[in-house]
């Protein structure tokens, strides 16, 4: 038996799915193999700096070599890090196959710069309160069990691109992109959340901008209390995708993955927020949109600074209906006691809800 | 009995509506001499079929009330998860009702429903009305129109519950709870349909009001839906369901609005007009309210100590 016990772990490893091997040959895994390598930043924050040869291989980097990204190191072992990684650094190892030119972040990296989140690296002050590309983008691993390209069309392929894996990634990354996935709402809501639902980080801002005398959104302060409240907020937090999010009114939609990353202030003419152009955002969905229909407010709030109106209608309504429970209730509690007191049963029992003894001498006769 | 001149008037115009001939009238006279003064005694000692004895809602005001019935629970319980959803019964009731994408669909589908209700019953209490007045049939006081008789019903009633007076108030077919219940039911459908429609299509809306308005409109309606849902919810819960389901003699179930009759000792207690006009237009009422006037001795004419003496020898 012991000896058929050994069979096993054979066999995983025989049918395992090894991913592509990983090339080190800048000789980084001397050191980073190792799951200690690491250390304990100044914010006493656990930092691994160890790198998985296999996970890596699993991602959408997995061809991209060490040394193009951490293009700063120059010798080993390496100097003091300062900046780390810069995305709209150049790769010279992979060309894009457009242009012929080394591929890059660059162009989504300016246009992200010239947007309102627009940041450096290495920011300090309220700029670091920005997201940098990391804060949204991960190094998402390649998931092999996503979608195995239909064998007939891996078969044509290879009759001219010989390499079947070649074709196999080629179609998973084409068609990945032609099945247009991205966030769902939930998910872009949440992201988005993450920063504008900070409450010190929020205070921090407009602290400034009072004592720059800059002006800040109307909004800003209470941006995802307010959406999640609205009627756009609720049904997208139970799932529904075709309700708004933040980036289908705050984003351009003539190209959605560019303008994502080039979110404008309301105040800004480009901004699909901004005063003029927003009958048209609306229009995106409700057609028959006009002016009138956007001055409705898509971040609804019954604060008191923020809209005086809806908060005073909200209280005035409370109060109603809490008085009109009351005195229903009060009738109903009075007459009970009324009918009670008269000898009332609660049951209709023998054909008379009257059978009880009363105090005022006029019972049912028996 | 001796009649109050309001009473007197409503059997009057019963009588005359109904081309009671003198034979009859002799009789109803006499019968309502038989009753006893003490209304009270009176209810007490009818009996009454718990699934009802007299008539009070046609067919069609039990399926309106059906199909408001079941359209106004099923869209409160896929309305109010939306409206209320960071409680915590909001999302377990909306997975219970089929999600967001189904519950939606509910929704809308079933608002058109209860517009329908609606509709059906105004336009049905129309076409009666007209009939009515067309007939020369048609009597204010007997309909859903509140008048000032309410109010004083509501003091007299109000009295008697609280021990100042030993009768309720003689009230008609519908008594001023019931007004107020179906006033403030129409009310607040009317609001549910209106702010309803400022959702679903809220461009319409923005187009018909003047600048500057609209966008408060739209406020106000957002404010208006799941408050009034929420309101009416707890006056059918609380108050409705008590008067019907809870409430001293109506424990389990009034069957009325199933079976469209009303139980005797109700009738006289709580729409006693309504009761007099039941012993003109129903013979098997008069016949019934005879025979037991008798076997119960309750006539006030009944010399009881004659009777005891005569028993004892």
């Amino acid at each position: 038996m012991k000896k058929y016990i050994l069979i096993i772990p054979l066999l995983i490893l025989l049918f395992s799915n090894p991913v592509s091997a990983f090339e080190d040959e800048t000789g980084c895994l001397l050191c980073h193999k190792y799951p200690k390598m690491g250390r304990i930043t100044e914010q006493g924050i656990k930092r691994s700096y160890q790198v998985i040869p296999g996970m890596f291989g699993s991602t959408v980097h997995r061809n991209v070599p060490c040394t193009d990204c951490h293009n700063y190191i120059k010798q080993l072992p390496h100097q003091e890090i300062k900046e780390g990684v810069r995305c709209d650094s150049e790769c010279h190892s992979i060309k894009n196959p457009a242009t012929g030119k080394n591929f890059s972040h660059k162009p989504i990296y300016n246009t992200f710069k010239a947007s309102i989140h627009g940041r450096d690296k290495i920011e300090t002050g309220l700029d670091a309160d920005k997201p940098y590309c990391i804060s949204c983008h991960t190094n998402p691993i390649f998931n092999p069990d996503e979608e195995k390209p239909p064998k007939r069309i891996i078969d044509r392929c290879v009759v001219c691109h010989e390499d079947r894996k070649f074709v196999t990634n080629w179609y998973k990354h084409t068609s990945r992109r032609i099945r247009d996935v991205k966030r769902s709402p939930s998910e872009i809501v949440e992201l988005c959340s993450n920063c504008h639902s900070d409450k010190a980080l929020i205070e921090r801002h407009v602290e400034a901008a009072k004592k720059e005398g800059r002006e800040l959104g109307k909004k800003y302060p209470i941006a995802v209390e307010s959406y999640d409240e609205s009627f756009h907020g609720k049904v997208t937090r139970y799932g529904f995708t075709k309700a708004a999010n933040c980036l289908d009114c705050h984003a351009k939609q003539d190209n959605y993955y560019m303008n994502v990353h080039d979110i404008r202030s309301s105040r800004d003419p480009e901004s699909p927020v901004h005063e003029n152009n927003k009958v048209d955002t609306c229009r995106h969905c409700h057609i028959h949109a006009d002016e009138k229909y956007a001055q409705f407010d898509p971040h609804p709030t019954s604060k008191k600074e923020a809209n005086a109106f809806r908060y005073y209608a909200n209280i005035i309504y409370g109060w109603v209906g809490d008085i009109v429970i009351a005195l229903l209730i009060g009738m109903a509690v009075l007459e009970t006691i009324g009918r009670r007191r008269d000898g009332a049963g609660w049951i209709l029992h023998k054909g008379s809800s009257w059978w009880r003894k009363s105090p005022r001498n006029r019972d049912r006769i028996e | 009995m001796k009649l109050s001149a309001e009473a007197k008037n409503v059997l009057e115009t019963s009588m005359r509506l109904n081309k009671t001939d003198d034979k009859e009238r002799a009789e109803i006279e006499q019968l309502i001499d038989n009753i006893p003064d003490d209304r009270v005694l009176f209810y007490k000692n009818v009996v009454s079929n718990p699934i009802g004895d007299l008539p009070r809602y046609s067919i069609h005001i039990r399926i309106q009330h059906m199909l408001i019935f079941v359209t106004f629970l099923t869209l409160a319980f896929t309305g109010l998860p939306i409206a209320f959803i960071d409680q915590i019964w909001a999302q377990p009731l909306n997975d219970m009702v089929g999600g967001i994408d189904i519950s939606r669909v509910i929704h809308r589908t079933l608002a058109s429903v209860m517009i329908f209700a609606m509709l059906y019953h105004v336009f049905y209490l129309m076409w009666i009305a007209v009939r009515d007045v067309a007939r020369g049939r048609f009597e204010l006081q007997r309909s859903i129109i509140p008048t000032f008789k309410d109010v004083r019903d509501f003091k007299l009633d109000m009295q008697y519950s609280t021990g100042r007076r030993d009768q309720r108030p003689e009230m008609d077919k519908f008594m001023y709870k019931q007004k107020i219940h179906y006033f403030a039911a129409a009310f607040g459908n009317l609001v549910m349909i209106i702010s309803g429609s400022s959702f679903i299509f809220p461009e319409f809306w923005a187009t018909i009001l003047p600048q500057g308005s609209a966008s408060y409109f739209q406020e106000m309606m957002r404010l208006s839906h799941p408050h009034e849902a929420l309101l009416a919810l707890l006056v059918i819960a609380f108050w409705h369901w008590y008067n019907v389901h809870l409430a001293p003699g109506r424990f389990p179930m009034q069957w009325t609005f199933l079976t469209g009759k009303i139980t005797r000792e109700h009738q006289i207690e709580e729409h006693f007009l309504e009761y007099l006009r039941n012993l003109v237009e129903l013979p098997e009422e008069r016949e019934y309210l005879n025979e037991l006037l008798d076997a119960r001795e309750l006539s006030p004419s009944t010399d009881k100590t004659l009777k005891t003496a005569e028993d004892s020898i």
